[in-house]
């Protein structure tokens, strides 16, 4: 049995580099990327509570997470693709035009 | 064997009739890619209108919640989904206009119009963290796409930051939830509040979890520090799109921040109220300051948005009835506005390449003067200027705050109203003052200005009466529980 | 307590077997004549320009990711349905239908919108003057050009 401290704090990490991925990038898809890993990092905090909890609601909770995440990246991949037609370039691994 | 749950569908119409429509509406896009859009808009429209009648007859109900404790039925909800669907009427007319003046057929505009209302109207409703969470990301979703839709390239970017921006951001709502799932072992709204005053569980982990679900609804209102996004999406998107989302976007989270604050923090307001009056100064002081220096009125329109949100804020300092009545009264004043006031730069703007710098506006009261006046009647507004809605909305705001005893908070508001009167009759004085430059390229078509007509008699209407809508609000401005 | 796992491990094993097993058996069966011709890269029968390895993927790759992303991870929510499909009875069944039919509304939607055509799925879109009157700065302009020469060059090789 692993102890729950270690989950969250391991599920804390994992966010905390998703965040610095999408400080620190400047290619759209590693942004995703990044963000994905926070996704996921939820998903690992609430399966934990659940198992922890005994109780359903958090694993439920997690699979809309995974599905809606997919979404996203869905509209994400749409965006980076529609940005590469109107720069008349069909390399994605070319986006750095992000200015924030 | 497993129960099945009792099915309400009942209880989620207005959000069932959004929904439907939507999907027809998509369906029918894939299989009429190039066919006149004049059905799609009148089917948009019809569906808005069915939307609005069951929501209207969800008035007098007596329910409390309904699907297993994850929507609630109130006048809240119903009111807030009355004013979404009103904004999506305008949405989709200026939208139609849009795309019809450069016969761009883009039908797939009037399903992610639908769709992103279906989730807003969802979002008001929510009394669980899954339904709060699915809500905010259908709304944000169709919204990245609507910003991308004419596929040019300034729009394009506006929806990849924006769409990166919302993303990051719902994963700090995520973590929130999850957090406050921890905290109190359930994913409902009342269970966080019971968690955060110590009764079910711990306490700690549900105020992180309740600060981060504030940051990811801070995101889509645009407060403060999480505004980033604002000036460079509302500047790209399409300029109905733009007047769409301004409105409905802080119509919906603002009222699902209303539920949450109300509920989960009602009871250690003396502790949050701090938080969110920070939050509100801040964005009523630097949305103010920064729209000043801009150069472009859909840049300007975005920092004053920003500075709107701030005073919708301030009035929830105050945990009470008048507050909320105050802040619906305020959104309802500000969407008219908004909404009328991008419909208004997209007529003048001349088309998909939208020109929106202030040269365009100078001497329009020459050139244009209908289109002039109605833009000073929104802007007028917009300021807080007597004869108009937006000054009851301001007494009403700061009202709230007085009364709940953060008179600071007023005094900023004061100033940050000051600073915003002198942009808004800036470009007021350039439409009035100024010689005209350069060619006419405003839309000289008669219907969209009797259209946009509408939101400036409500704004007038609603400045000299109030009363018509007021009692209406304070009824709506209990939670039922 | 272990013992449980049993059929899992003979699952993996005969999983394992059956593709040793059939890679072997094509191995031994299948004629082996190769010739230079044949271990070359197919490059519409041309010298090789550049190894295949640092290629580029086309953007089409990406649509197909996308497409296949969102429709491959509605099995999520068949999954636990599948595992608890006796206990869920006819309402887990009316609800999954109603599911897949709005999954179907989605896919009805890409196939007549041309997102499956493999030929189309890249072409701009025929209404849409893209980005030809935006301004640009230099950088991207240059980045533009040096992509096009780049495209220029692989349809040149591929001739």
């Amino acid at each position: 049995m692993i102890r729950l401290p270690l989950v969250l704090m391991f599920s804390a990490l994992l966010f905390s580099a998703g965040v610095y991925g999408v400080l620190a990038r400047r290619n759209a898809v590693m942004v995703l990327m990044a963000i994905e890993l926070m996704l996921n990092a939820v998903n690992v905090n609430l399966v934990a509570f659940s198992s922890s909890l005994h109780q359903m609601s958090g694993q439920v909770f997690a699979l809309f997470i995974i599905a809606v995440a997919a979404a996203e990246v869905g509209i994400g991949l749409a965006i980076v693709i529609l940005l590469f037609r109107t720069r008349e370039s069909i390399n994605v691994d070319e986006v750095n035009l992000l200015k924030w | 064997m497993i129960d099945a749950p009792r099915v309400e569908l009942w209880a989620i119409l207005p959000v069932l009739m959004l929904f439907g429509g939507g999907l027809i509406a998509l369906l029918a896009s894939g299989f009429a890619r190039r066919a006149a859009q004049a059905p799609f808009a009148l089917f948009t429209l019809a569906a808005l209108a069915a939307a609005a009648a069951s929501a209207l007859w969800l008035w007098n109900r007596e329910t409390t919640t309904a699907l297993e404790g994850m929507v609630s039925i109130d006048r809240l909800a119903v009111v807030a989904t009355l004013a979404l669907c009103g904004i999506g009427a305008f949405g989709a007319y200026l939208g139609f206009h849009y795309f019809e003046r450069d016969d761009f057929r883009r039908n797939e505009f009037y399903a992610l119009l639908l769709f992103a209302l279906g989730g807003m109207a969802l979002l008001v409703a929510a009394a669980d963290l899954i339904v709060v969470f699915l809500a905010v990301e259908v709304l944000s979703l169709a919204l990245y796409v609507m910003t991308a839709l004419t596929f040019r390239r300034g729009p394009t970017e506006a929806a990849m930051k924006y769409f990166l921006l919302g993303a990051f951001a719902s994963a700090f709502l995520l973590y929130g939830v999850a957090m406050s799932y921890g905290a109190s072992a359930t994913t409902s709204v009342q269970g966080l509040a019971r968690a955060l005053t110590g009764v079910g569980g711990s306490q700690p982990l549900a105020l992180v979890g309740a600060l981060l679900l504030v940051v990811g609804l801070g995101f889509k209102v645009s407060l403060v520090p999480f505004h980033m996004w604002t000036p460079d999406v509302y500047q790209g998107a399409p300029s109905p799109v733009t007047a769409f989302m301004s409105a409905a976007t802080k119509v919906a989270v603002f009222v699902a921040m209303v539920r949450v604050l109300d509920v989960a923090f009602g009871s250690l307001a003396w502790d949050l109220a701090p938080a969110i009056a920070v939050l509100s100064a801040g964005s009523m002081i630097l949305g103010s300051v920064l729209a000043i220096a801009q150069r472009d009125v859909k840049r300007m329109l975005a920092y004053s948005s920003v500075a709107q949100a701030g005073f919708i804020l301030s009035s929830f300092v105050s945990p009470e009835r008048e507050g909320i009545a105050a802040a619906l009264f305020y959104l309802i004043s500000y969407s008219a506005a908004v909404v009328g006031a991008f419909g208004v730069v997209m007529l003048i703007s001349g088309g998909i390449r939208e020109q929106t710098g202030f040269e365009r506006f100078r001497g329009l009261g020459r050139r244009q003067p209908v289109l002039a006046a109605l833009l000073s009647v929104f802007l007028l507004s917009l300021a807080g200027i007597p004869p108009t809605a937006g000054f009851v909305a301001k007494v009403l705001v700061f009202g709230a705050a007085t009364s709940a005893g953060y008179w600071p908070l007023v005094l900023i508001g004061a100033l940050a109203s000051v600073a915003g009167a002198f942009f808004y009759l800036r470009v007021i004085a350039l439409m009035a003052m100024q010689e005209p430059r350069g060619v006419d390229i405003a839309d000289p078509s008669p219907l969209p200005r009797l259209v946009l007509a509408v939101p400036a008699v409500t704004v007038v209407v609603l400045g000299i009466v109030p009363g018509v809508i007021v009692p209406l609000l304070q009824e709506a401005g209990v939670l039922t529980w | 307590m272990l013992t449980e796992y049993l059929p899992i491990v003979a699952m993996a094993v005969l999983a394992v077997a059956f593709g040793v097993a059939s890679l072997v058996v094509s191995r031994m069966f299948r004629p082996h004549r190769p010739n230079p011709v044949k271990l070359s890269p197919y490059e519409c029968g041309n010298d090789p320009v550049r190894l295949p390895r640092g290629e580029r993927f086309s953007v089409k790759f990406y649509v197909v990711a996308m497409l296949f992303i969102i429709f491959d991870i509605e099995i999520i929510f068949l999954f636990p349905w599948a595992v608890r499909f006796r206990q869920l009875g006819l309402f887990g069944l009316v609800e999954m239908a109603f599911f897949i039919g709005l999954v179907f509304v989605a896919y009805i939607y890409v196939w007549r919108a041309g997102g499956l055509d493999w030929a189309t799925s890249v072409e701009a879109p025929a209404d849409a003057d893209l980005a030809s009157d935006s301004p640009r700065d230099p950088m991207a302009a240059a980045d533009e050009e040096l992509a096009a020469a780049m495209h220029d060059a692989e349809v040149a090789g591929a001739r």
